[in-house]
């Protein structure tokens, strides 16, 4: 038992901040807010060069097979720099197909994600956008050695800047034998695949995904076919999980910034950080980065030990989604009309924080699913038992 | 990071439970309920030395003093096992940790196998009708006399001077110094000539809260001493020394297992109510507003456990937890009244069913906590104190 980063975990994290305190300055996330690929390819490079894309993918294909609390590291300072790279949306991918993909593919796909020579990304929300196996309307239909995949995605991630999409969709109705989804790997430039761009709060690469009828080889279906859904609910956790991290380190950031600026800005005679009412802000934003980034860490070390982490995943997004933003506004509001200027940083993690609340389940879902847990199955519950989501 | 105990320690939190299903009888219960749990009667003092027996007091203390050597971490499974089942074992407010630190040879030797067996038990004698959340202007007053010490003063919400063995006393030994650095601790015998105790009753009296159920107990004290003459013996740690050698205490008396569990039993406590009871046909588990606001509470309680479990890391690497210890303090206790006052608007009117109470709902204790839960964030630093020591040691803010 120790809740706390080990000091290998902590030299992976400390050599990650130098090096995007270094090479990813906030410039970089202004500048890319007008780019239409949303990313610099050399940045993404460096990335790959320093081992981090590989960091948690199998090693029998090229990544360093470590465990998953340590990319959660790594994506917790590229939160904190935010840093524009389509990293969330392709280390999501990879791990699903390194979890359920055939060796053919994993021999195919992983080395060349961890080598950052294939930027990747995952396609789950339609119109209804709850994360639901009943809310996929999408459908693929078996056509000799293909799919014909038909329908529309909503908020893909890195739509434009990447060159294939695992999207969920439906090949059977829901039934006894399961909720009928697979997951078929589809390349973003394939004949009858078009996308709209979206505008964003976070102003950053997410798209409205039509299939018009386009053909998808068997041969990249991922996982079974009509047995998709709990791979794709593995891999909403996991995506989850990693965007928690994410958010925990642009939040601290933020909160950081609140605190920097109220110890230097003088008001009354005095820095204002002298004053008790905006101490206690201050108190209360590390409270709630804290506790937001203990559930995250235990949400994240549960998957990699294989247990069943539904129930922490829930903790860890509903909490960060009421609590980082909380921090992010209370430093908005710390740094006053500053706050809300242009030319000033903080508003480049204000609204990509609050934008993250709204991915990958919004508080309600997570309760919800955090009170079927607790109340739809029986027995007496304590805290620290292990818990799980009912099927 | 690693969130799971061993396998060792799983088999010690197994062979407490079994150890409390065993021994924590009907009789022995009925006897916490008469006389509270920290004024032992025989079974409980029976119960105590079976403890002691086990190894279970002071695990983490040195054997030379009767502990074992052991983790913090199993020390407090133990803690969090038997406060579950209503029964303080160790746990801060022993004195230990600031003995261990700053007692001479002969007081380690003397006190802490009291402790363990039962025998020894202290009052906190810190809090005075001019020093509670500025404790360091406290004003009762200790004067050297040869090898004496001559103590004239007034404590406060005393809650065990009734029953506690000795009295951990602050007292002032140096007006002229600064605030902070002219106080020292003694350790003095309850039985003491010249001191006495005034009996307070609070608003957890008549009906009393069931044992263990909430913070407040139905009596707390005041204490009086005049020209009270000690040894100079009692003296803990160097003169003049007492605010750090206090602070060591009081440090780990805003974390641990008993704590974390007041303010969050009562999570465990309305889910497993609604699942399994409903009020007169209607079901709170189908209740979409009540199943939100349970999820909610359920995870605040986990933030409170991870931060208890963060507290217990540091400490079992020897780290310091100051700014730790203080979130801490902030989270549970605010997160324990938000659950309280939710499960009244949960329960409605059957909430403010007091203990043996027609039709109260779990012996009262929703409605017990409603007078309770807030007490968590007064004591032993109020949480305004405990955000301050936040703002000023963990993120370096000046002093106002």
């Amino acid at each position: 038992m120790d809740v706390l980063p080990n000091e290998e975990e902590q030299m992976v994290k400390n050599l990650a901040r130098e090096f995007l305190e270094a090479e990813c300055p906030p410039r970089l996330a202004r500048d890319m807010e007008k780019d239409d690929l949303g990313y610099p390819p050399e940045l993404w490079k460096q990335l790959a060069d320093l081992g981090w894309l590989g960091i948690s993918l199998p090693e029998r294909y090229g990544g360093q097979g470590l465990p998953l609390t340590y990319l959660g590291l790594i994506t917790e300072e590229l939160g904190r720099a935010i840093a524009p790279v389509p990293f969330h949306s392709t280390m999501v991918a990879a791990l699903t197909i390194a979890a359920a993909g055939s060796d053919d593919q994993k021999q195919d796909l992983l080395p060349r994600a961890g080598r950052g020579d294939l930027v990747l990304t995952w396609a789950f929300s339609e119109e209804n956008p709850r994360l639901l196996p009943e809310t996929i309307q999408c459908q693929a239909v078996e056509d000799g050695d293909n799919f014909i995949l038909s329908g529309t995605k909503m908020f893909v991630d890195n739509f434009v800047a990447a060159e294939k999409c695992l999207v969920a969709c439906r090949t059977a109705p829901a039934s006894d034998a399961g909720a009928g989804i697979s997951l078929l790997l589809v390349d973003a430039g394939s004949t009858g695949v078009s996308q709209i761009p979206l505008t964003t709060l976070a102003k950053d690469k997410q798209s409205k995904v039509n299939f018009n009828s386009v053909r998808v080889p068997k041969a990249n279906l991922v996982g079974e076919l009509h047995q998709g859904w709990p791979v794709a609910q593995q891999m909403l956790d996991r995506g989850t999980a990693l965007l928690c991290a994410q958010m925990v380190g642009a939040a601290r950031k933020d909160a950081e910034m609140g605190i920097d600026y109220a110890k230097n800005r003088v008001a009354f005679g005095r820095p204002i950080a002298g004053f008790q009412s905006i101490q206690h802000i201050c108190a209360d934003m590390i409270l709630w980065v804290d506790g937001a980034q203990l559930l995250t860490y235990e949400a994240l070390w549960k998957m990699d030990q294989g247990l069943p982490a539904s129930m922490e995943v829930s903790q860890a997004k509903s909490f960060c989604n009421d609590k980082c933003e909380a921090v992010v506004r209370s430093s908005q509001v710390l740094h006053g009309g500053m706050g809300f200027m242009m030319e000033f940083d903080l508003h480049l993690w204000y609204r990509r924080v609050t934008a993250w609340t709204m991915r990958l389940g919004t508080s309600f879902e997570h309760r919800s699913r955090i009170a079927r847990g607790l109340l739809d199955q029986p027995g007496h519950v304590r805290l620290g038992m292990n818990l799980e989501v009912p099927a | 990071m690693d969130f799971a105990y061993t396998p060792e320690q799983e088999t010690l939190r197994d062979n407490v439970r079994t150890f409390i299903q065993e021994n924590v009888t009907d009789e022995v219960r009925q006897e916490i309920e008469d006389l509270g749990i920290r004024r032992r009667g025989p079974k409980v003092r029976e119960l105590y030395a079976k403890l002691g027996e086990r190894g279970w007091v002071g695990i983490s203390w040195p054997r030379e003093y009767g502990g074992q050597d052991g983790s913090r971490i199993d020390q407090y499974i133990v803690e969090e096992e038997f406060a579950r089942a209503g029964i303080t074992v160790g746990g801060a407010g022993s004195g230990a940790p600031a003995i261990l630190a700053a007692g001479t040879e002969e007081q380690k030797k003397y006190y802490l196998p009291g402790l363990i067996n039962g025998e020894i038990s202290f009052a906190l004698g810190f809090t005075e009708p001019q020093a509670g959340a500025d404790l360091a202007s406290l004003q009762c007053r200790a004067v050297r006399d040869g090898d004496e010490y001559v103590i004239n003063g007034q404590k406060m919400f005393t809650t065990a001077a009734h029953y506690a063995s000795h009295i951990y006393l602050m007292a002032r030994t140096d007006p002229e110094a600064p605030k902070h650095r002219g106080i020292s601790i003694f350790l003095i015998p309850m039985d003491t000539e010249r001191i006495t105790v005034r009996a307070l009753w609070t608003i957890q009296n008549e009906p009393q809260a069931p044992a263990g159920t909430t913070y407040g107990d139905a009596r707390t004290n005041e204490v009086f001493f005049e020209d009270v003459r000690v040894p100079a013996s009692c003296l803990l740690g160097e003169e003049n020394t007492g605010w750090y050698v206090g602070a060591m205490g009081l440090n780990l008396d805003r974390v641990g297992a008993s704590r974390y569990l007041i303010s969050v039993q009562r999570d465990e406590d309305i889910v497993n109510y609604v699942k399994e009871n409903d009020l007169g046909g209607m079901n709170l588990a189908e209740d979409s507003s009540v199943r939100d606001r349970i999820a909610e509470l359920w995870t605040e309680a986990q933030v409170c456990r991870l931060m208890t479990m963060r507290s217990m890391s540091l400490v079992e690497k020897g780290g310091n937890f100051t700014y730790e210890g203080s979130a801490e303090k902030v989270f549970a206790p605010e997160h324990g009244v938000r659950t309280t006052e939710t499960i009244a608007q949960i329960l409605g009117p059957y909430a403010q069913l007091l203990n043996g109470s027609e039709d109260a709902v779990e012996e009262g204790v929703f409605a017990h906590n409603l007078m309770g839960s807030f007490q968590s964030g007064i004591n032993h630093g109020s949480t305004q104190v405990m955000r301050d020591q936040i703002a000023r040691r963990g993120l370096g803010m000046p002093r106002t």
